[in-house]
């Protein structure tokens, strides 16, 4: 396997488009390129841009989105095109497909539509591992996860994330190939011979008492405890309603809802998205009713050790094998805590896997992936606030 | 029922009722632990309100803290950049969407009034379409009345401080596509004035006195750099005025010149045409002259022959004349090539004083040299140089009265000798010593008049001096004599 990396900042989309692409086949050399990840920032996320990367690329598989932020080698940026062109073993087989208009009332059916256009041609090739990136203003991306779950089975990991802009809720993009879509969710399924190990985690800390979630479906938490659930910040940090509402991004990155899972250290974290009149709060992901819940906080150290625990979990996965290159999914929360210091992060990982190996990630608005890489139980969860550290070894 | 089994009974009771007394006691010692957990969990979850609430206020103050390093840096980075800048329109190309999002921006326009066209130029926009920032901009000049309004008052506005007579903030949000923002005048001391406009759509976002603080110093610092723009543009422009006149003025100077010399060569061509013309009649008169004054064609009364002898002379004169003239069109022209060689100075000297002694005499005029061992060797043309001595000292034995003194003296300063012929004679007038060289020439006084000349012997020994890239220049005082000094190269 061969990579090679590519990343512009220039503002006109087909320049951009050309400077990038241009490096990562020079650093490519002369291998045959099988497959490209394509991550822009919102401005960039033009047809323009797919197509002049298409055009250089050769027609072969693109798979990417937009994002508030790109990652690279180079740094942290908030504007630019960045995109990985990897050569393939042979024996590594892979299939890429989207599902369009995702209906945010059945993602369920969306999620098993695109499970079996992934699927397209396996066979019985073993399978190794999914990757997905869906709109991050799909709500119902828990729903989506299980119905893609249902149709690949649950004995390989997935791991997703959700595009984002910046901070505007405005819209954001997927890229399959030659096409820029929203709404909906375009993926990759990896096959035969492939090895990656990967790690997630947040660093985040309960604290408080535990509570119940009383009533709630989906992702719209009716009470806490029998009482209105927005009851639980107003009694935290002292607010009501209409100052909670005001301040409500802050909060909520910064001290998110932890699901207690039995027999896990780590909590499955929930952001709060809005504040219903009724006092519900709508958080992104299902929170199931009995759920046992605290309020989380953390400090920068707990978050960049969870990033070094994350990287620590990849690497171990991959064994005696070196990263060829590393994909990474941080959650735009992170992004906006970090503030002007927005490469720690980055650093941390560098540190661990070293300086030279080829990495590529974007900002996401909610990560999918199973709670471990190792013990793996098949179940993917919906993530709020977390790094997904991808590692994919020789082949 | 026996006594032993009725004790029996009565001590299980007791037992029993030590056992119940036992249970109640711990029972009531677990709920007081469970009170006491409870209580304590109670007080571990105020703590934990306290904790939340002051992370909270803690990540509040650090972030603001953060945005205001963020923002100073930013603005220090900027304002170097702008300030460098002296063009006008580079200005505002330096601000980029990066710089605007360190601010806490997304979206920005700057906008100068242009006072002729009467209508507001959009010099920046940041986070906009093309077609968004037409439409802004068709807004903007629709409103020009409250804009200038805002320049002139020279006050930013924010979204959350809005005076009173304002436009509404919905309105602003409406016209520039934001949530929250900053309008501040750009207020340079001369030309065009404008505002600089930055504004985010994040719904959350709020803007502090901090923001506007800083877009107010960055205003300033456009304005004040647009200020340097505009006196550099014009002290550039002055300069390309000047040089453009100095151009004109050199190129007019050498047509000039190069006019100068076509007329220049053309009275020397016309010299020496004309010289060559004069030469062969003048030779014949000559030669007539000289068998007349022979008597070979016959005796001649004592008064032709007297104005024969006169004919001769002036014809002599005339030759010299004209000879002088050829010397000098040959020279001017470059047809005379300067030969130099090694010439010793002594030897000349000793020449010119065989050649004048008994001129000298008849003047009692003493005459001296004095060249230094030092100075004995110059390069030159033999012949050339000949001519000047012979020249510069018969022009001093012409004007030194009699019983006056004539020397030849030399020094030497590094590779260049320097040749003084001086006399006590009649001296020049300051006010006419600069012409002397010139051709033709002749000091108007009553000297003159008795001492003929032609006006052209100085001309001819500049023109050899030169020739040799010596200088020739003269000191004299009326009443005292005169000092004629020139420069030849050392061997």
């Amino acid at each position: 396997m061969n990579v090679g990396l590519g990343f512009s900042q220039l503002e006109d989309p087909i320049l951009a488009a050309n400077e990038a692409v241009g490096q990562a086949l020079m650093e490519l050399k002369k291998a045959p390129a099988s497959l490209a990840l394509i991550f822009t920032s919102v401005e960039l996320a033009h047809p323009l841009t797919l197509r002049a990367a298409n055009n250089l690329l050769g027609e072969i598989p693109i798979l990417g989105c937009s994002s508030l932020g790109i990652m690279t080698n180079a740094g942290v940026f908030r504007h630019g095109f960045a995109v990985l062109v990897i050569s393939l073993h042979e024996q590594t087989f892979f299939n890429v497909a989207a599902v369009k208009n995702i209906d945010r009332n059945n993602s369920l059916l969306s999620g098993k539509e695109l499970g079996d256009k992934l699927l397209f041609g396996f066979k019985n090739i073993p399978r190794s591992l999914s990757i997905i990136l869906s709109d991050k203003l799909i709500t119902e991306g828990t729903r989506l996860i299980n119905g893609l779950q249902e149709s690949l089975g649950l004995s390989f990991p997935l791991i997703g994330a959700a595009a984002s802009d910046n901070f505007e809720n405005h819209k954001t993009y997927q890229y399959l190939n030659k096409e820029i879509l929203s709404e909906s969710c375009s993926g990759i399924l990896f096959g035969g011979r492939f090895n990656f190990g990967f790690g997630i985690k947040h660093g985040w800390k309960a604290l408080g008492k535990m509570r119940c979630v009383t009533a709630s479906s989906g992702h719209v938490i009716q009470e806490i405890d029998g009482l209105p659930a927005v009851k639980l910040y107003e009694e935290y940090f002292a607010k009501n309603t209409r100052q909670l509402a005001k301040e409500l991004r802050r909060i909520s990155i910064y001290y998110p809802l932890g699901i207690y899972l039995p027999g896990e250290k780590e909590y499955l974290l929930r952001n709060i998205v809005s504040i219903r009149e009724d006092g519900a709060l709508v958080t992104q992901g299902d929170i199931p009713e009995n759920s046992k819940i605290r309020l989380m906080i953390s400090t920068e150290d707990s978050r960049l050790t969870a990033v070094v625990n994350a990287c620590e979990e990849a690497k171990k996965n991959l064994g005696s094998q070196k990263a060829k290159f590393l994909l990474l999914f941080d959650s735009g929360a992170r992004f906006f805590i970090l503030g002007r210091q927005n490469d720690l992060e980055l650093c941390v990982i560098k540190e661990v896997f070293g300086e030279k190996t080829p990495l590529i990630g974007i900002y996401t608005n909610g990560e999918q992936a199973p709670l471990k890489s190792i013990n793996y139980l098949g179940k993917t969860y919906f993530h709020n606030q977390s790094i997904i550290i991808v590692a994919i070894g020789e082949q | 029922m026996s006594l032993f089994t009725l004790f029996g009974i009565f001590a299980l009771f007791i037992i029993l009722g030590i056992i119940l007394l036992y249970k109640n006691q711990r029972l009531k010692e677990f709920n007081d632990r469970i009170a006491s957990l409870n209580l304590s969990l109670e007080e571990m979850d105020e703590q934990a309100k306290l904790i939340m609430r002051t992370d909270m206020e803690l990540n509040k103050a650090q972030e603001e803290l953060d945005k205001k390093i963020s923002g100073l840096d930013t603005l220090q980075r900027l304002s170097r950049e702008i300030s460098t800048t002296l063009e006008e329109q580079q200005i505002f190309k330096k601000i980029n969407n990066q710089y605007v999002e360190e601010l806490g921006f997304e979206r920005s326009l700057a906008f100068l009034w242009k006072n002729l066209e009467r209508e507001f130029h959009l010099y920046l926009s940041i986070g906009y379409t093309h077609d968004e920032s037409l439409q802004i901009k068709t807004a903007v000049n629709a409103n020009r009345d409250y804009f200038l309004g805002l320049i002139k008052n020279g006050s930013a506005i924010s979204s959350e401080i809005l005076p009173e007579g304002n436009l509404s903030k919905n309105t602003f949000n409406q016209l520039f596509l934001v949530h929250s923002f900053i309008i501040c005048p750009v207020l340079a001391q001369e030309g065009d004035q404008g505002f600089i406009f930055v504004g985010t759509q994040n719904t959350e976002a709020s803007i502090t006195k901090g923001d506007q603080e800083f877009i107010s110093i960055l205003a300033n610092q456009i304005g004040q750099t647009l200020d340097n723009a505009r006196l550099f543009e014009k002290t550039w422009r002055s300069q390309q005025e000047l040089e453009i006149k100095v151009e004109e003025r050199t190129r007019q100077l050498t047509q000039a010149l190069e006019e100068v010399k076509k007329i220049s060569k053309r009275k020397s061509d016309f010299i020496s045409s004309v010289s060559h013309e004069i030469r062969t009649p003048l030779t014949s008169i000559k030669g007539y002259a000289a068998i007349l004054l022979a008597s070979k064609l016959g005796n001649l009364p004592d008064e032709i022959k007297s104005r024969l002898e006169k004919i001769n002379r002036h014809s002599d004169e005339l030759v010299h004349m004209v000879n002088d003239l050829l010397d000098i069109s040959r020279i001017e022209s470059g047809k005379v090539v300067i030969k130099k060689e090694p010439l010793d100075l002594k030897a000349v000297a000793e020449k010119i004083d065989d050649l004048f002694s008994e001129q000298f005499k008849t003047k009692n005029i003493t005459f001296g040299s004095d060249i230094p061992d030092d100075c004995r060797e110059v390069l030159a043309d033999h012949s050339q140089i000949d001519r000047v001595f012979i020249n510069l000292v018969g022009n001093a034995f012409k004007f030194t009265p009699e019983n006056g003194r004539i020397g030849i003296n030399a020094r030497r300063t590094g590779k260049i000798i320097q040749i003084d012929i001086k006399d006590s004679g009649f001296g020049i007038p300051e006010d006419t010593q600069e012409s002397i060289f010139e051709e033709f020439f002749r000091v108007d006084n009553t000297i003159n008049q008795e001492v003929k000349g032609t006006g052209l012997g100085l001309a001819l020994v500049k023109h050899i001096i030169e020739a040799h890239q010596g200088k020739i220049w003269v000191k004299s005082k009326v009443g005292e004599g005169s000092t004629f000094s020139f420069t030849l190269n050392a061997v």
